[in-house]
């Protein structure tokens, strides 16, 4: 009996050892983790030292970990709770993000944080960056994220050996001229991609929007603000698209292509630049996209503009340091230290204006094309639908009939407003 | 033995296996329990009593923390859970900023996930415990029997010693199995159970609870969701090239292994080891690295389209009215993606099976192709009825898996056309799904891009029952009858 009784006493303790939960310390650090690109770690490293130099008065411990922007979302979205507390992310997947509840609201009540120890208010922060990075981190009323940077759009890199300026004004004319000087060489942009092929709609007045609900609205079926038809519209990027001097490229095959020699052009962003420097030699031109014929009027094609952004899980610990240091890493001075260590073109007006930033050909391109960018908002089932549009144009697959025409737009846009099931 | 060649009667004759055994299982309770002493009657609650008993101490201590950790884990955990496994939850998430402190603090809200995974997990602990629970009473009535009968009940250590002995096959068994049922029974038991939640973006635990719908997603996948769901077209569709590729996958690299490696193994070619090694440094090469790379150059504007079009074919093939772009659509075009990608694949793939038939071909019966030889049997003649049979009966079982694995080789469709497929046909881009998709890599798509879990786990489980089915009726007749015996 002595035995069992041994054995009732060791399982009590056992239960008893894990049901105390551990003491809470009252001074504990603040910690807090951050995720950024590759290529920002140093940046990150540099910046949050200067974070914790701001604060002398609190324990820190921030630990710094590598996660692409452009695969946050997935990242974060798998274990939410578990994701970092502040996190970069491309302007892309803000919409879904808030949608999980990943993202902590930057509204008034987490306002008295920033007022307290940053001095600033939130309309100070809008009034720092240009709008459309502001537009692009709000949904509906409220700011989501930090705009850290301005550069996430496409715009035309072109050979100055085998163009003109005149020549890249507009589509005929870069067709044309690539197809008397190019040597064979191509004008290369990617078609299958709703992220590229919307400028030319976007560009004719046309508009997405997303709904709560995650759907998107879509007219390009219709005729645009402008008075531009949809079927117009999809004509003349069928006529860019047939021309022999033209080239589509898959969406994730835009660098190989560059890197191949193949192209004496090509629509595409900043991350591209030193391909092409390597490409088409470092006296490339970054510029405007061209202008194209939509029946018988001529169209700015027009572009998604983005942004990158800073974000707060919306579950970390310490939200109120964890707004103040996203903060942080996206205030003019860490957006202009950004520039120069890592050639990201800033979104905060007196940064945009060095003259550093005006001296690089991309991102002042990228600056320039953003007069005719918009904010693309989209839910999730737009993409597919759209690559789908794109691929058709690009393969040659819609007849030259305003019926038909009419119809793959019809169905394109059915597609993409689907309700989600 | 018999033998069986309906599969209906091998999974009635196994059913009814499991079902005599557990028959036997309860009776054996049963028996014990009515017969058996006070001690052998506690038992089931204390399952060291019994033990304790007959002054087996350490067995009983053992069972008894045994017994302590499973109700401490159901009281710690599955209470926390369990009762909330028929609705997933209700308490949504929310939170207020609290500026002393400057931490948010959040209301105690239910996470969808952790109760469907935590239920499952306290099923599962529940169910051992009560087969532990039976099977300590039939223990322990099994040592009053030979107590009372006088005959010598085991120490510890003999019982211990008896796991190095003639049960060593538990010893053995048991890591394996434990590992078996944490990491795929129970995912697996999960996956089955998404299968009937609306797990997808519009539900995501933490901050949004998601919760039973029955057959709903089964029902819109074999297409009774409407006009804009597509779920029912894409789901025929790519079943049908998942079919046709797990086919054509398997039988070219298998009959071109075996043609490979006869004319590799054939007296008359020279320097076999040369081209045998060329045909290895394929799988040197980590295979991503080789399908990426062979991705490039099979682009619409890769290295083959240059060659093509310098050499006139694409406009040949233009003229003739087969392609209307200005380049070969090789991985970008249905049809002509599937071809490319069967033909890529045979390049993979067929090395693994050319070694694999090297091997078996070194070691064919050498008095049967002699006797063949004797009574002059053609070369044709001994491929026929000696070669052939024994390479097929011995690669027979890796043909199925070959099958199998090719339903879900994700590998070569994923790496060879994800971000260069675009589809044309606005019906399977309106579910995310493109022609040259398997279930498999269409499964990906929706989870990693569109977080459509629920969606995910019912193609899951339609993918499961398809090889399940496949190996079951394969193997039943490649290995039936005694085929082995033909070659003793």
């Amino acid at each position: 009996m002595k035995k069992q009784l041994m054995a009732l006493t060791l399982a009590a303790a056992m239960a008893a050892g894990l049901m105390t939960a551990p003491a809470v310390k009252a001074d504990d650090p603040i910690k807090l983790t951050v995720w950024g690109s590759e290529n920002d770690q140093e940046y990150l490293a540099e910046r949050i030292e200067a974070f914790k130099a701001a604060y002398p008065d609190q324990q820190f411990d921030i630990q710094i970990g590598v996660e692409s922007e452009s695969t946050a979302k997935d990242t974060v979205l798998t274990d939410i709770e578990a994701a970092a507390d502040v996190f970069a992310f491309a302007d892309d997947q803000l919409a879904d993000l808030v949608d999980a509840g990943a993202l902590l609201a930057i509204n008034e009540e987490i306002e008295p944080a920033l007022e307290n120890y940053a001095g600033k208010k939130i309309e100070d922060i809008k009034a720092a960056n240009v709008p459309v990075s502001i537009e692009d981190a709000t949904i509906g009323d409220t700011l989501y994220a930090f705009p850290t940077s301005a550069d996430n759009g496409y715009f035309l890199y072109y050979d100055p050996e085998v163009f003109t300026e005149e020549d890249v004004k507009t589509w005929d004319g870069l067709l044309a001229a690539a197809e008397e000087k190019g040597a064979g060489k191509k004008v290369g942009m990617t078609l299958a991609s709703g992220w590229y092929n919307a400028g030319f709609f976007y560009g004719a007045g046309f508009t997405t929007s997303r709904n709560e609900d995650g759907t998107t609205n879509c007219d390009f079926n219709g005729t645009s603000a402008d008075g531009i038809s949809g079927v117009d519209v999809t004509k003349a990027m069928m006529k860019i698209a047939a021309s022999p001097a033209f080239m589509a490229i898959a969406d994730g095959d835009i660098s190989n292509q560059i890197a191949s020699g193949n192209l004496c052009a090509v629509v595409s962003g900043t991350w591209d630049s030193a391909a092409v420097a390597e490409a088409f030699g470092e006296d490339y031109v970054a510029t405007v996209l061209p202008t194209y014929m939509a029946g018988d009027k001529e169209v700015q094609m027009g572009s998604v503009g983005g942004c990158k952004l800073m974000g707060v899980n919306a579950h970390c610990e310490f939200a109120g340091w964890g707004v103040l240091l996203a903060e942080f890493l996206t205030n003019e001075e860490s957006q202009t230290i950004h520039f120069e260590q890592c050639k990201i073109g800033p979104s905060n007006l007196v940064a945009q204006n060095s003259e550093a930033v005006a001296a690089d050909k991309a991102i002042s391109a990228v600056l320039q094309q953003s007069q005719f960018a918009v904010i693309q908002k989209v839910g999730g089932k737009y993409w597919d639908p759209s690559a789908t549009f794109g691929e058709k144009i690009a393969q040659g697959q819609i007849a030259d009939d305003d019926a038909s025409v009419q119809a793959a737009l019809d169905e394109a846009v059915a597609g993409i407003t689907a309700p989600i099931e | 033995m018999k033998q069986k060649t309906n599969i209906f009667s091998i999974a009635a004759v196994g059913i009814a296996d499991v079902a005599r055994d557990l028959g036997s299982f309860f009776r054996a309770f049963g028996t014990a329990f009515a017969r058996g002493d006070w001690a052998v009657k506690l038992t089931l609650l204390w399952w060291g009593a019994g033990y304790a008993r007959r002054k087996q101490y350490i067995k009983a201590l053992l069972m008894t923390i045994l017994e302590a950790l499973v109700i401490l884990f159901t009281v710690k955990i599955s209470l926390k859970y369990v009762p909330k496994f028929t609705t997933l939850g209700t308490v949504q998430a929310e939170k207020v900023f609290n500026m002393q402190t400057m931490k948010n603090e959040w209301n105690d809200y239910d996470n969808s996930f952790l109760i469907l995974l935590f239920s499952l997990f306290s099923f599962v602990v529940w169910i051992v415990g009560v087969v532990i629970a039976l099977r300590s009473v039939i223990g322990a009535y099994k040592i009053q029997q030979d107590a009372e009968a006088g005959r010598h009940v085991n120490t510890f250590r003999e019982d211990a010693h008896r796991y190095l002995e003639d049960k060593f096959y538990i010893t053995m068994l048991t890591p394996p199995v434990i590992g078996i049922v944490v990491f795929t029974a129970i995912p697996i038991l999960l996956l089955i159970f998404v299968a009937f939640t609306n797990y997808d973006q519009q539900h995501m635990p933490p901050n949004a609870l998601f919760t039973w719908v029955g057959f709903k997603n089964f029902v819109s996948l074999f297409g009774g969701g409407g006009m804009t769901i597509t779920f029912g077209y894409s789901f025929v569709r790519v079943l049908g090239w998942t079919l046709v590729w797990a086919f054509f996958a398997t039988f070219t690299t298998y009959i071109g292994g075996i043609l490979l490696s006869l004319l590799l193994n054939s007296k008359l070619t020279k320097w076999p080891k040369f081209w045998r090694l060329l045909f290895v440094i394929t799988i040197a090469v980590p295979q991503f690295v080789s399908l990426l790379l062979v991705r490039n150059f099979f682009s619409n504007g890769g290295i083959v389209n240059a060659i093509c079009a310098n050499i006139g074919l694409t406009g040949f093939l233009r003229n003739i009215g087969l392609i209307s772009t200005s380049y070969i659509p090789f991985l970008t075009a249905p049809g002509w993606a599937h071809v490319t990608i069967i033909i890529i694949n045979i390049w993979i793939g067929l090395p693994y099976q050319m070694l694999i038939d090297t091997g078996i071909l070194m070691n064919l019966p050498q008095d049967q192709l002699e006797s063949a030889t004797v009574d002059g049997a053609n070369r044709y003649q001994v491929f026929r009825y000696i070669t052939m049979p024994y390479l097929l009966f011995v690669t027979g079982p890796s043909l199925v898996t070959d099958f199998v694995r090719n339903i879900n080789n994700f590998n070569v469709i994923y790496l060879l056309t994800s971000g260069v497929y675009t589809t044309t046909n606005q019906a399977l881009a309106n579910s995310q799904a493109k022609e040259v998709d398997l279930l498999v890599t269409w499964l990906f798509t929706l989870t990693q891009d569109y977080y459509n879990y629920k969606m995910a786990a019912a193609i899951g489980i339609i993918v499961f029952l398809i090889c399940a089915a496949f190996t079951l009726v394969a193997f039943n007749f490649m290995i039936s009858g005694n085929k082995e015996s033909e070659y003793q």
